[in-house]
């Protein structure tokens, strides 16, 4: 039944190898429909992304810790332009690098790999997504150009701030931010296309439902999630640029329309889409757990069937975000319960990484410190957000520094742990060489510790009743004292330190690419189809006559029937 | 060519699942005809449901026939129907989680000034339209009309308290407290008379040799509103008829 | 044909073939971006009574030849589709010149009913109840053009006896624009 379409179009597939050995530079790595380099693309935009976005909260801090101060590298900072700073760094950080990193590089480049598949199911549509979303990086990093400056309106952009540049002071500004990421939710519509149908239908003869990795399946199921919740805001921001743009009134009650409804759309997709950069951050360091515990995961389908309860009740949640902007106070109480319930199913996945380490042989390489890592700092994140959810308590910590620091422990272990721990595990089969383990946990500690010392205090000053988006804390006498300022300045010193700490990064970067240790195909001795083949892996993946075929799941580490210690999926028998 | 078997097998057109497009076309243009007709009738007899149910409710159905006959969802795998109910399921939650603020404009402790202005003006525009005879007049952005009581409540509640007794929660900490109307020694100074209570408003207290923490609001209202807003404050005097 | 078509195209594991599902997880997309556009619209109009004044404008024997015009678009799209079944892509290819003429007549009917209103000072800023119906009308106009052009490329393709199966999907998609606007229509011109 599988094949049925397969014997009209044989006739149109050979192998990969056949006519692309004569492309130009342009065709093969600019144009390419390949996953890989498709991957790639993503990798290195989100990253430069992830420096610009790391920059931005380098000048903030600094003006925070030392009003006034003429920050090196950039000046005096004004309040409009402190405005545009948080604004574009949240903005950046999720959307140009959480996503593409997590879900679109590694995405694009691991799901055919570990499926067994030559390339997605549509190469062509991968490569629109990826120019689509290098469009909107464009024009984000344009709008920060532009006559008024960057968008200061906060990148929760509510009405009628964001809708009226007489209000924001940067209207120009303003219509490019709105206009680059509706950009992005077109690039990733696109994506996850491509993500869902691939893992869907094209994978290898054998490979059932749970032999897929869960990684795979995270992701697939992040893009499902994004796809379903992204709709009303695209709908509701092509309303706010009409506002913008040509002065509608959707979002002005003296016209017939409501800000709050703003609210609603935007947090109908806000919520899920933490859940949509969660979700593979979970499958990576699930996947690296298993390989250097030599473990198997200990409940596959507990963490498969809690990721997709955990997606459904997403939807449910998303007002917590407004519990004191005036909605319906019986809604508050529906949105409370929900909120507290949907923790249970995250906590769960949490007990299932530290069982399947217990009685594990550990293995202490760079990658799995960064995955016990991101269990830790993701706990701290998780169990703050409850006191959040809580919405009597929430009336004290609403926009206070106890919400930054909440979503910085979560995001933070996402998007930054979860994609050091898969850049270092996977490095060796994208690029082909070892990176160096000593610089690579340097590296590690260089982050994790300064990390705490950022958001701990902030903690503090956030109970302390200090206010997020103020430009400076002069102006607020009962937290201007001096105990306040210690904190914000050691905030700020550890940020430089964890900042100064990833030079050894791109530092081990550029050294393992050029003169690492050779890899081989298996060098962590994994289980997964992405390892059975060249490092890295050469254009359609595998040979054309030699696409692997399943015979067990991803995780069979330790087996009995075995003499070593792991057992890949494509080997028979 | 294989194709077609290979087709008809997935679509389930084999022996006995024939669509006939022609006659769900027929039916189609019918159901049409009902959703245009209906409504004039249900508008000619003033019976709502009749308009409801041949619009909408036809809507539905018109869309069921095309969904499962032309798309063939009846006869596609299972997994399907599920993912698109899921996206109708979505879209019913998103609806009834944002219907309670965005189609009130009231609640038990709150008022959408702003939205409720807006209908009452866009029914009266709409009685008067409908008084006059001629062109169509596009609506014109007509300034919200003024109300005192409101206003008070949005401005001067926050120190002088909602029933005007100086008890609102930023006038606590100042000195000279706000000034409470519902108090007999207040209005015992006979030269708080209306006329000074507009001064105050539009000027501030200084102006009047009172203190600088009462602000001058003039910027806010026109000569006529200030009168209004004079009026309902001096409506909270202990003897006022 | 510049690309080999991927192994991975061929594959299908749930039995449904590759273009198809990925057509109705775009459809699943769309529902949502329609849907909350249409949600976002109703609870409005029910919330502003006052609007039906506005909407009372809208000429409704205009949106019924229009919706005319997309259902025997429909008709034909569906019969190219049959043809197609049965490996005849010249007669495929002349249904879907049918459908796109439909399109077409949809969108001039539509120019000349906006262009009406327009001169007659109902803009999309007057009132907010006409904000949404441009926004909505216009978004849906916006994929009515989309899905013409494609249309136009499998077209060709058909009329040379090639890629016969891509009539099927561009069919299910138009099938959606036309479901769009048969909710469009009681919505925007009936609810008055």
């Amino acid at each position: 039944m599988a094949d049925t379409v397969a014997d009209v179009h044989q006739h149109e597939t050979h192998g990969h190898d056949d006519h692309h050995h004569d492309q130009g530079w342009v065709s093969k790595y600019l144009l390419s429909t390949d996953h890989k380099i498709i991957g790639m693309q993503y990798m290195f935009t989100g990253m430069f992304m992830a420096v610009i976005g790391g920059y931005m909260a380098y000048v903030f801090r600094m003006q925070l810790a030392f009003p006034g101060i003429s920050v090196p590298g950039f000046g005096q900072v004004s309040p409009g332009e402190y405005n545009a700073l948080i604004t574009n760094h949240g903005s950046i950080m999720i959307f140009w690098v959480a996503m593409p990193v997590l879900i679109a590089a590694f995405g694009n480049f691991l799901i055919p790999l570990m499926i067994g598949a030559d390339d997605m199911v549509f190469p062509r549509i991968n490569r629109l997504s990826f120019q689509v979303f290098f469009l909107s990086s464009v024009v984000l990093l344009l709008s920060l150009f532009v006559e008024g400056g960057g968008f200061g309106g906060a990148w929760t952009s509510y009405p009628p701030l964001s809708a009226n540049g007489d209000y924001n002071q940067t209207a120009l500004g303003a219509t490019l931010w709105l206009t680059a990421v509706g950009l992005e939710f077109v690039a990733f519509l696109l994506g996850g296309i491509n993500f869902i149908t691939t893992l869907m239908n094209s994978r290898a003869p054998g490979m059932r439902a749970y032999d897929i990795p869960l990684v795979c399946w995270m992701i697939v199921i992040a893009s499902i999630l994004f796809m379903l919740s992204v709709g009303p805001l695209l709908a509701g921001a092509v309303m706010l640029l009409f506002d913008q743009t040509l002065n509608t009134g959707f979002y002005d009650p003296a016209r017939g329309g409501d800000p709050i409804l703003w609210q609603h759309l935007f947090w109908f997709f806000g919520h899920p889409e933490v859940y949509v950069v969660l979700l593979p951050a979970i499958g990576i360091t699930v996947d690296v757990m298993a390989t250097f515990a030599r473990k198997k995961i200990f409940g596959y389908k507990m963490v498969l069937y809690t990721a997709v309860a955990t997606g459904v009740l997403s939807f449910f949640v998303w007002a917590h975000h407004q519990f004191i902007a005036g909605i319906d106070p019986r809604m508050a109480n529906v949105f409370t319960i929900t909120t507290l319930l949907i923790s249970v199913p995250i906590a769960e996945m949490l007990f299932v990484m530290i069982a399947t380490l217990y009685g594990g042989s550990i293995q202490l390489t760079t990658p799995m410190l960064w995955a016990l890592s991101f269990m830790a700092e993701f706990l701290i994140g998780g169990v703050t957000g409850i006191f959040l959810g809580a919405s009597g308590a929430d009336i004290y910590f609403h926009d206070t520094y106890f919400v930054l620091a909440h979503f910085h422990y979560t995001f933070f272990p996402i998007a930054i742990i979860g994609t050091f721990c898969a850049f270092t595990y996977w490095f060796p089969k994208m690029f082909g060489r070892m990176m160096n383990d000593t610089l690579g946990k340097i590296h590690f500690w260089g982050t994790i510790i300064p990390f705490n010392f950022i958001f701990i205090p902030l903690f503090v000053l956030g109970m302390g009743g200090q206010h997020r988006r103020i430009y400076n804390f002069q102006h607020f006498p009962e937290i201007a004292g001096p105990e306040y300022f210690q904190l914000r300045q050691l905030a700020t010193i550890s940020l430089l330190i964890m900042l100064a700490f990833q030079l050894v990064f791109f530092y081990n970067v550029i050294v393992s690419w050029m003169r690492g240790e050779k890899a081989g195909k298996n060098p962590w001795k994994a289980n997964t189809l992405e390892w059975s083949t060249e490092s890295p892996p050469p254009h359609g993946n595998w040979p054309v006559d030699e696409l692997p075929t399943v015979y067990r799941g991803p995780y069979e580490y330790g087996h009995p029937d075995r003499e070593e210690d792991y057992w890949p999926q494509h080997l028979p028998g | 060519m294989s194709e077609n078997n290979e087709h008809h097998d997935e679509h389930g057109h084999d022996a006995g699942h024939h669509v006939n497009y022609f006659k769900i076309y027929v039916i189609l243009l019918i159901l049409f005809l009902i959703s245009v007709v209906g409504p004039e009738v249900g508008e000619a007899t003033g019976l709502r449901w009749i308009t409801l149910i041949t619009a909408f409710g036809i809507a539905v159905v018109k869309a069921r026939l095309v969904v499962n006959n032309f798309m063939h969802l009846a006869w596609e795998k299972r997994i399907m129907k599920w993912v698109l109910a899921t996206s109708l399921v979505l879209m019913l939650i998103m609806v009834s989680g944002i219907s309670p603020d965005v189609m009130n404009h009231e609640g038990q402790r709150w008022e959408n000034i702003a939205a409720k202005a807006e209908v009452e003006r866009g029914l009266a525009y709409a009685a008067g339209y409908a008084e006059e005879e001629s062109e169509a007049e596009p609506e014109v952005m007509v300034a919200a009309a003024f109300s005192a009581e409101s206003s008070f409540g949005q401005i001067c509640a926050t120190c002088h308290g909602v029933g005007g007794a100086g008890d609102g929660a930023a006038g606590a900490a100042l000195n000279p407290p706000p000034a409470n109307f519902t108090d007999p020694a207040f209005w015992a100074d006979p030269a708080r008379d209306r006329d000074r209570v507009i001064t105050v408003i539009r000027d501030g207290a200084a102006a009047v040799g009172g203190s600088a923490l009462m602000a001058p609001w003039g910027a806010l209202y026109t000569e006529e509103q200030l009168e209004q807003v004079a009026d309902y404050v001096m409506s909270f005097r202990p003897d006022a008829d | 044909m510049a690309h080999a078509r991927p192994i991975a195209t061929t594959r299908s594991a749930t039995g449904i073939p590759t273009p198809r599902l990925a057509v109705w997880w775009i459809l699943a997309s769309e529902v949502v971006i329609f849907g909350g556009l249409l949600g976002v619209y109703l609870m409005h109009r029910i919330g502003h009574p006052e609007w039906a004044e506005a909407a009372s404008h809208t000429q409704t024997w205009i949106g019924a030849i229009n919706t005319f015009v997309l259902l025997t678009s429909s008709f034909t799209c569906v019969l190219a589709h049959q043809a197609a079944e049965k490996g005849n892509g010249k007669e495929a290819a002349k249904l879907l010149g049918f459908t796109i003429l439909g399109a077409l007549m949809f969108l001039m009917i539509k120019s000349y009913e906006w262009t009406t209103e327009i001169l007659a000072g109902y803009t999309i800023t007057s009132n907010t109840f006409w904000s949404f119906y441009y926004t909505a009308a216009g978004l849906h106009a916006l994929h009515v053009i989309a899905g013409a052009i494609i249309m136009g490329f499998v077209a060709v393709d058909a009329f040379r006896g090639r890629e016969l199966h891509r009539v099927e999907i561009i069919g299910i998609y138009w099938h959606f624009v036309d479901v769009v606007w048969i909710f469009l229509f009681p919505l925007l011109y009936i609810a008055k």
